[in-house]
């Protein structure tokens, strides 16, 4: 009788432990913005971004300050001519497979971003450095072809990550980081699953799977997320009512340098007119359209600067809706009747139609007629943008010197306006040489003033973030994805 | 010595529109024709009758609740919905009512002549249509306009196309009924040839089962329409449009569902009128509409 107790007591237990120690997901969605392309080669064209930002980790994390801090890296120095970067590494840090991470992964994984085969949109962020020297295994030199004084701040990028010496070929499927996560199952259509990785350097993640279930709506994101099928989403203005009052959610509010807007071929007509190009974008009262399609709030007027207001080289443009100026450079580029343009754009992302919708009826005054061609969402970025004449733009934070080398300077494959301007990229060439922060900037803020001029980017505000989480999830900072240092995050129930 | 051939039409009506007295007679027909005539009348006049421009955006009014200057409140731009939802059956009605005339010319005719030439050509087209009726007809809609893209004119072909499939099938057993009567067969010795025989012995008698399957048709080519719309394919932005205005509106539906019920309701409405219209139609005209095919 005692041995029968005894025997109960023990299943109890051990109901009990397995309880306790009930697996805990983390549930996020993706946007299958690649229809299905995406893959977890970080710099690919097509990368899967929300599966290699927990699986991958960067030389430099984003500090509280805005500025670069440790993290693979643990410290870093400059030549005096910033020339050469010096970097010491973290010690003791593995691959998913077990091998070490040391300094010829980092010369592996920089030196292939210049290789052109890949076609990478990361090659303009980086295309200065030279080579890369393995000083010793924590030690790696850093040898650019023209000084660079901010070099860290390129090592932000989200793409910029650290993968296997010789990985290159199969990385695209293996997803061998260094990252809290390594892959179970890749799914980019579906439900892609990734595990905690045990030997994390930073420590355990708090959860032991994480799920990335691919909804290209903004809408079913948002109904997945009531749902209780996903843990958190992105929210538009009008979305974070659905949220506001219900205990299950906590709404968090950040800022950041993302934005949408619209962006022109420069190499199409009627848009290689630079008049032609400004009237267009000189039409919008930016504050009017920040609060009809992101909401009162929820976004912070940018004169066309791709730079945002929280980062030290944003120029201080400014600009108002400008109609005669408009209707008077449109009658020099020879449209005096005004001119008809087609916008293509897409139910991908909140507010992008709605940002169209408002461009129309804010150009029409100025003459000018907007048809809205709607496309797909799934394979949006590959079937539209870059690809029509003139479409709806969505881009993540970048440092200024990043965003304006990879979105604007000749040839860059993310160049999406195909701007091409010999004096915009001398200046970019100036800036990076320069060692005097206030002549950096002062290079850096006429850049910007070229693209007001002639640039084909309409980039009406940077958009402040809102992001609904399920109160069960902790250790999210109010702050973007970029800073969100996932090991830290945990579920406390499901 | 006579001999006694079936006539056509030989039960004849007694008026011309006998059908309609008798549609109008039957209460789900008096309430469905009111509910389609009132879209139809609201369509024609409210350009002159709306409140508000239909696109003015205001960025002092967003998501304003139902009231006494916006009666149906007012959507994220702060558009009026009232005008909006008035204005936004125009399109649906217009495309939808030149597509079902498409979908009935070219799926009746072509039905009615494979009833009549029968044989392998009947055989092989009759799989053929099967075959496209065997795809969701959304899946058909979404593939048509991935390849041709949308816009009014593609958008009535597209439609006019899909839904004439199903007619192809109702106008050819239409058809096999009648073909083996007296009165084509004479039409046949007398040497007509095919396209008089349609005309003039089979058309007066498929007319009726047409009728009714066109009521039905533009029914079901509203929902698609809708749908496209819905979906992005339809009405581009920012043309009112009530499959638009759901799908624009659907997110904010716990916080503002006045900017969803006002189209949907508009929408319901007008199918179910068309359903009960044709329901009674079908009855005036002495047709089971539970033995046809289903749509």
């Amino acid at each position: 009788m005692m041995m029968r107790h005894g025997l109960a007591m023990a299943a109890i237990a051990a109901l009990m432990a397995t309880t306790a120690a009930a697996e805990t997901t983390l549930r996020r969605s993706g946007d299958l913005g690649f229809g299905g392309a995406e893959n977890l080669d970080p710099i690919s064209p097509t990368r899967f971004y929300e599966a290699n930002d927990l699986i991958y980790n960067r030389l430099v994390s984003w500090g509280p300050d805005g500025l670069p801090a440790p993290e693979l890296a643990k410290s870093w120095s400059a030549s005096p001519d910033a020339m050469e970067w010096t970097l010491v590494l973290q010690d003791g840090v593995k691959f998913h497979d077990g091998s070490d991470f040391d300094a010829t992964d980092v010369k592996y994984s920089l030196e292939r971003i210049k290789d052109p085969a890949l076609e990478s949109p990361v090659t303009s962020v980086l295309n200065m450095i030279d080579r890369v020297e393995v000083v010793d295994p924590l030690t790696a030199k850093i040898v650019l072809s023209s000084a660079h004084a901010d070099l860290p701040l390129l090592f932000l990028d989200y793409r910029v990550r650290m993968i296997p010496d010789g990985s290159g070929a199969t990385i695209a499927t293996t997803g061998i980081g260094t990252g809290p996560f390594k892959l179970e199952t890749l799914d980019p259509e579906g439900t892609t699953v990734l595990l905690a990785n045990d030997d994390y350097w930073q420590g355990r993640p708090k959860v032991d799977r994480v799920e990335i279930i691919s909804i290209p709506d903004q809408e079913a994101r948002i109904q997945a997320l009531l749902g209780g099928q996903l843990d958190y989403s992105d929210l538009n203005g009008d979305q974070v009512a659905t949220f506001e009052g219900n205990e299950d959610f906590v709404i968090q509010h950040y800022p950041s340098g993302d934005w949408q807007g619209l962006v022109m071929r420069t190499d199409t007509a009627p848009f290689t007119d630079a008049r032609v190009r400004k009237a267009l974008r000189m039409v919008v009262n930016r504050q009017e359209m920040a609060d009809l399609v992101v909401g009162p709030g929820g976004g912070t007027p940018s004169c066309d600067h791709p730079v945002w207001a929280g980062d030290s080289y944003r120029s201080a443009i400014e600009c108002g809706a400008d109609i005669e100026g408009a209707k008077a450079l449109l009658a020099e580029a020879g449209y005096a009747d005004g001119i008809d343009i087609d916008v293509h754009t897409s139910d991908l992302e909140a507010g992008m139609v709605r940002m169209v919708e408002v461009y129309q009826q804010q150009a029409a005054p100025a003459g000018i007629r907007v048809n809205i061609v709607m496309a797909a969402p799934d394979g949006f970025w590959s079937d539209v943008w870059m690809v029509e004449p003139f479409v709806s733009t969505s881009w993540g934070q970048r440092p200024a010197d990043q965003i304006l080398n990879e979105a604007y300077r000749s040839g860059s494959s993310w160049n999406e306006s195909y701007f091409a301007d010999a004096e915009f990229d001398s200046l970019l060439d100036q800036a990076r040489a320069e060692l005097d922060l206030t002549k950096r900037t002062a290079l850096y803020h006429a850049a910007q003033a070229a693209l007001w001029e002639r640039g084909g980017s309409l980039i009406p505000y940077h958009i402040n973030g809102v992001r609904a989480v399920r109160a069960v999830v902790k250790g999210m900072p109010e702050a973007g994805e970029d800073y969100i240092a996932w090991h830290l995050v945990e579920k406390t129930g499901d | 010595m006579s001999i006694a051939l079936e006539t056509p039409n030989a039960a004849a009506r007694p008026h011309r529109l006998a059908w309609l007295r008798d549609m109008v007679g039957r209460r789900s027909g008096a309430i469905g024709l009111a509910i389609v005539l009132a879209h139809v009348v609201l369509a024609l006049v409210s350009p002159w009758i709306a409140p508000y421009d239909p696109v003015a955006q205001d960025v002092t009014s967003m998501l304003v609740a139902p009231g006494a200057e916006h009666w149906l409140g007012t959507d994220k731009l702060g558009r009026d919905v009232f005008t909006r939802t008035l204005l936004g059956g125009r399109e649906a009605l217009l495309i939808t009512a030149l597509a079902s005339i498409i979908a009935m010319i070219w799926g009746g005719l072509l039905g009615m002549m494979l009833g009549l030439v029968g044989g392998r050509i009947d055989e092989w087209v009759m799989r053929v249509v099967d075959a496209l009726l065997s795809i969701p007809w959304i899946l058909t809609l979404l593939l048509f306009v991935t390849i041709l893209g949308t816009g009014t004119v593609v958008l009535i072909f597209i439609l006019g196309f899909s839904y004439g499939l199903t007619v192809i099938r109702i106008a050819r057993a239409a058809a096999l009924d009648i073909v083996t009567k007296d009165f084509v067969l004479a039409a046949q010795a007398r040497g007509h040839d095919r396209w008089t025989i349609v005309n003039r012995e089979l058309m007066p008698n498929v007319r009726d089962s047409l009728a009714v399957e066109a009521a039905m048709n533009w029914s079901w080519m509203l929902l698609g329409f809708s749908s496209l719309s819905f979906l992005g394919f339809g009405v581009a932005p920012p043309t009112p449009d009530w499959g638009l205005m759901i799908s624009d509106s659907r997110g904010i539906m716990a916080t503002a569902p006045w900017t969803v019920v006002a189209p949907m309701v508009a929408l319901a409405s007008l199918i179910i009128g068309i359903n009960l219209a044709a329901d009674a139609l079908a009855k005036a005209l002495g047709i089971d509409r539970s033995q046809k095919a289903p749509l």
